[in-house]
Formats: C-alpha cells, sequence, structure tokens
C-alpha cells in the first residue's frame, strides 16, 4: 500500500498531458542544479542541527558550558536546533521527493528513518519527563543520570541517523543484485522494480 | 584553468600514486566510513563556531559574556578543526585524481586556509577580549577576508560548480532573518519573499525553466540583487543592533558574520566536488 502511493506520487502527480512529460518527482530529480542544492543544502544543515544539538547534550553531560545554567543553554541554542532541523526536514522532504522509490527500497534509509524515531521519541521524554524538575538541576555541573542517559541516546541517534544517511548514497545492499535472503527482506526487494536475487540461492 | 592540476602540473605524478600508497590504499575500502567522521566533524565545528560568531555578533548565547562562551566551545571547535582536517587528508588521499583535477577542491582549499584564519587569527581573540579586536586580529581579518574573496571568485566562476555559491547565499539571509529583530526583520523578510516570488516567475511564467540563454543572466542578476538585499540588511543590523551590550563593536560583528559564512563556503565547495 505505501509502495503503491510511492509510485502515484513518483509517477502521476504533476504529470503534464503528454505521454512523456514528466511527473513533479521526475521533474525535480532531472533538473541541473536545484537536486544538487537540495542535497547540498541538507548536509551543510548538519552544522547547524547537528552541531548544536551535540553541543547541548554536552552540556547536559557536562562535558562542556559546565557553568552555564542548563536552561540558559536550552532556550537560546535550542531555537537555533530546531531552525535547523526545519531545514533538514524540508530538504530531506524534497529529497525523497525527487526518488521516493528508491529510497523506500533502500535498507540506509530505513534504518536512518528507525532511528529519526528513536531519536524524536528521545526528545519527547525529555520534553515531558526528564526536565519536569530542571529548576532543581538547572545550575548543577553534571545534571543527574536521567538527563545524562537521554543525552548520550541523543548523540548516539543523531550520529547514527547521519552515518546511515551517508551510507544511502553507496549501493552495497541495491535490490536487484545477489543479496543475502535478510537484505532483500529487510528492503522488500521482492516488489521492488529490481526485484530480489538470492545470494545463498546463486551459491547452492 | 583554476584547479590544482593547473595550477601544480609538476606534481601530477606524486598524485597518481597517493591511492596506491599508505595511507590512501587503507583508507579507500573505507570511503565512506571516514567521510561519515568527516562529515560529523563539520557538524561539531559548525555548530561551535556558528555559536562562538552569532556571541560576537550579539545574538545567541547572549547572558554569558563571549569570552565565556569561547571557552565553552573551544575544545569542541578544535575537536571539530582536527577531524575535519585529518579525515579531509585522509580521504583525499584515497581519492586524489578527482580532487586534482576539481576547481571545487581549489574553492574548499582557499576557503579551509581563510576559514582557519578568520577563526583562529580573529573570532576566538575577538571572543577572548570580550568583542575587542586588537592589532594581531586586524592583520588576521585583512588576510582572512582576502584570501576568502579570493576563495568565492574561483567558486564563482567555476564550471558546473557555481551554483552551490547559493549555498552561502542562502546561509547568509538565514543568519540575518535570526540575528535582525523588529521591523527590520519584518521588512527584510517581505523583501526575501519577494525576491523568492521574482525568481519564481522568472523561471516558470516569464521564460521556460530551460531558456538558459535568458535564466542564466537574470539568474546572474538576481544573485547580486539578493546579495545587495541581504547585505543592507546586514548592515542596519551590524550598526544599530547591540549598542550598549558587551559582543563587540561593528567590525567585530562584520567579520563574525564572515567568519561562519566562510566555513559554509568551504563546506559547499567540498559538497560540489562530488556534484561537477
Amino acid at each position: 500500500m505505501i509502495r503503491d502511493f510511492l509510485v502515484w506520487l513518483a509517477t502521476q502527480v504533476g504529470k503534464g498531458p503528454g505521454e512523456y512529460d514528466p511527473s513533479w518527482s521526475e521533474a525535480l530529480a532531472s533538473t541541473l542544479n536545484v537536486w544538487g542544492l537540495l542535497e547540498g543544502t541538507h548536509v551543510l544543515s548538519l552544522m547547524l542541527f547537528a552541531g548544536t544539538i551535540f553541543l547541548v547534550d554536552f552540556r547536559l553531560l557536562g562535558w562542556g558550558f559546565r557553568k552555564t545554567p542548563v536552561s540558559v543553554i536550552s532556550d537560546r541554542v535550542l531555537p537555533l536546533t530546531m531552525f535547523g532541523f526545519a531545514l533538514m526536514v524540508v530538504t530531506g522532504v524534497l529529497l525523497f521527493y525527487a526518488k521516493p522509490l528508491l529510497y523506500y527500497h533502500n535498507l540506509w534509509f530505513r534504518l536512518k528513518l528507525i532511528f529519526l524515531a528513536i531519536a524524536a521519541i528521545n526528545i519527547f521524554i525529555f520534553h515531558f519527563r526528564v526536565q519536569k524538575d530542571r529548576d532543581a538541576w538547572d545550575l548543577d555541573e553534571k545534571p543527574p543520570a536521567k538527563a545524562r542517559l537521554s543525552a548520550t541516546v541523543s548523540i548516539l541517534s543523531w550520529i547514527l541517523v547521519i552515518t546511515f544517511g551517508r551510507f544511502i548514497a553507496y549501493d552495497w545492499f541495491e535490490c536487484g543484485k545477489p543479496l543475502p535472503h535478510w537484505a532483500n527482506a529487510a528492503q522488500e526487494c521482492a516488489i521492488s522494480e529490481r526485484g530480489a536475487i538470492d545470494l545463498t540461492e546463486m551459491t547452492k | 584553468m583554476i584547479s590544482p592540476q593547473d595550477l601544480f602540473p609538476s606534481i601530477a605524478p606524486w598524485v597518481g600514486q597517493l591511492d596506491e600508497t599508505f595511507p590512501g590504499a587503507q583508507i579507500k575500502p573505507y570511503f565512506a566510513q571516514w567521510e561519515v567522521l568527516h562529515i560529523l566533524s563539520l557538524a561539531l565545528l559548525g555548530g561551535a563556531s556558528i555559536l562562538l560568531n552569532l556571541r560576537l555578533i550579539g545574538s545567541g548565547l547572549t547572558d554569558e559574556s563571549p569570552s565565556a562562551v569561547r571557552r565553552g566551545v573551544l575544545p569542541w571547535l578544535n575537536i571539530g578543526v582536527f577531524g575535519v582536517v585529518l579525515t579531509g587528508i585522509l580521504i583525499g588521499t584515497s581519492n586524489p585524481e578527482r580532487l586534482y583535477t576539481s576547481e571545487a577542491f581549489t574553492a574548499k582549499m582557499l576557503g579551509l586556509a581563510a576559514a582557519l584564519i578568520l577563526t583562529y587569527g580573529v573570532s576566538l581573540p575577538a571572543a577572548k577580549a570580550d568583542g575587542r579586536l586588537g592589532r594581531g586580529a586586524a592583520f588576521a581579518a585583512a588576510a582572512g577576508l582576502a584570501i576568502f574573496g579570493l576563495c568565492l571568485g574561483v567558486f564563482a566562476v567555476a564550471k558546473l560548480v557555481n551554483p552551490g555559491l547559493w549555498h552561502v547565499i542562502i546561509a547568509a539571509a538565514l543568519i540575518v532573518l535570526f540575528v535582525t529583530r523588529g521591523v527590520t526583520r519584518i521588512v527584510y523578510l517581505v523583501g526575501l519573499l519577494g525576491l523568492m516570488a521574482t525568481q519564481l516567475a522568472l523561471h516558470h511564467v516569464i521564460w521556460k525553466p530551460d531558456d538558459y540563454a535568458h535564466l542564466d543572466p537574470a539568474n546572474k542578476v538576481m544573485i547580486l540583487v539578493y546579495l545587495a538585499w541581504i547585505l543592507a540588511a546586514a548592515a542596519i543590523q551590524i550598526v544599530s543592533s547591540g549598542r550598549g551590550r558587551d559582543g563587540g563593536g561593528p567590525a567585530t560583528r562584520a567579520l563574525a558574520y564572515a567568519a561562519i559564512l566562510v566555513w559554509v563556503a568551504t563546506a559547499a565547495a567540498g559538497r560540489w566536488i562530488a556534484f561537477a
């Protein structure tokens, strides 16, 4: 069902009346410079988004800005982080829209989404539970274990999101190539345009 | 005409064997993993540089003095810069031909030199002195800005790479949007949206998206108009804001803008090595 929706998105939305008229998705993917600018902006946004969230997490871990109240770091730095995140989401959605089926059947993209979800849940827990009593430890050079745990989960999640995001560009597990069974299953290669070729079946 | 190959033709044999010898040969199979470390280092130095320079501009962590912000970001800035340079060298040795023939790589190296000078010679000393620029910082600023100008010049004329300059313009536009306040911010934003609407109309209403004969000169004019608008708003912010607060005078604030943008230009040139 998700794939059907993506096929419609990739091939039908914005398609002109002519047989060879491209859809908006195809037009975006084939632009001379726009795709490159989107991809470049997506990567460069990391300087703002990941760079600032790492520094907030370092404060929660007691590794930096130890004399600055946690509330000050949060209130002053997180707006920048949110801005960077918004930029990443907008450019990320457009990049996905340009090649939705390619990303849908990509192992690294799926892993990236999983860790994005973990990072989002961690933010939710931090916001509504961990920092509920922030006033009690706002000035602590080393915040309590629950805050440090949340910061650790945050840093690790974002590092993995960035890592898997970069790996998307590599075709190590591309559908249509001889792959281990688990890789074909994890990417739903069987229903992809390139199909699934089982490495173990080939070597039998 | 401006790739390292054009500038240093005599080192071609040395470059040609880099990926077959240590450390390039060892790095090559793990290129993607080293690339991730390069990007993570870039993110770290980016965050540290943004917080440091925004404070000098008079925004961001304004509850702390510039010297306190400097103390907070310095270890992470150093780790980020060290990481970017080390992983960059290692990645470079495993992919030397690509870089040797790339005009974007020339822009990136010039940007890196300017970024190091503006960060370590201007921003950090200015922050340490709570915004005051010493004579050494002034010399460093002159050298850093000159090399940054050269970097932008190379970026602007490099074939198939110059669209990457939009990253620098977008970053400048967003920084100004973030640091301006009140009426200035509203007028500036309305102007930016107007320019974007104009550009959209040029590309889709007045001319067709593939009519490069008309769009190429139009885009060049649009870049200049964007730059004029952004610089005008930045100038108003630099001159008018932050009066009575520490963080530095107009010169420090202007240099802090440059110190953020030079890293953006360097990173953008690096990304466009892959596209051209």
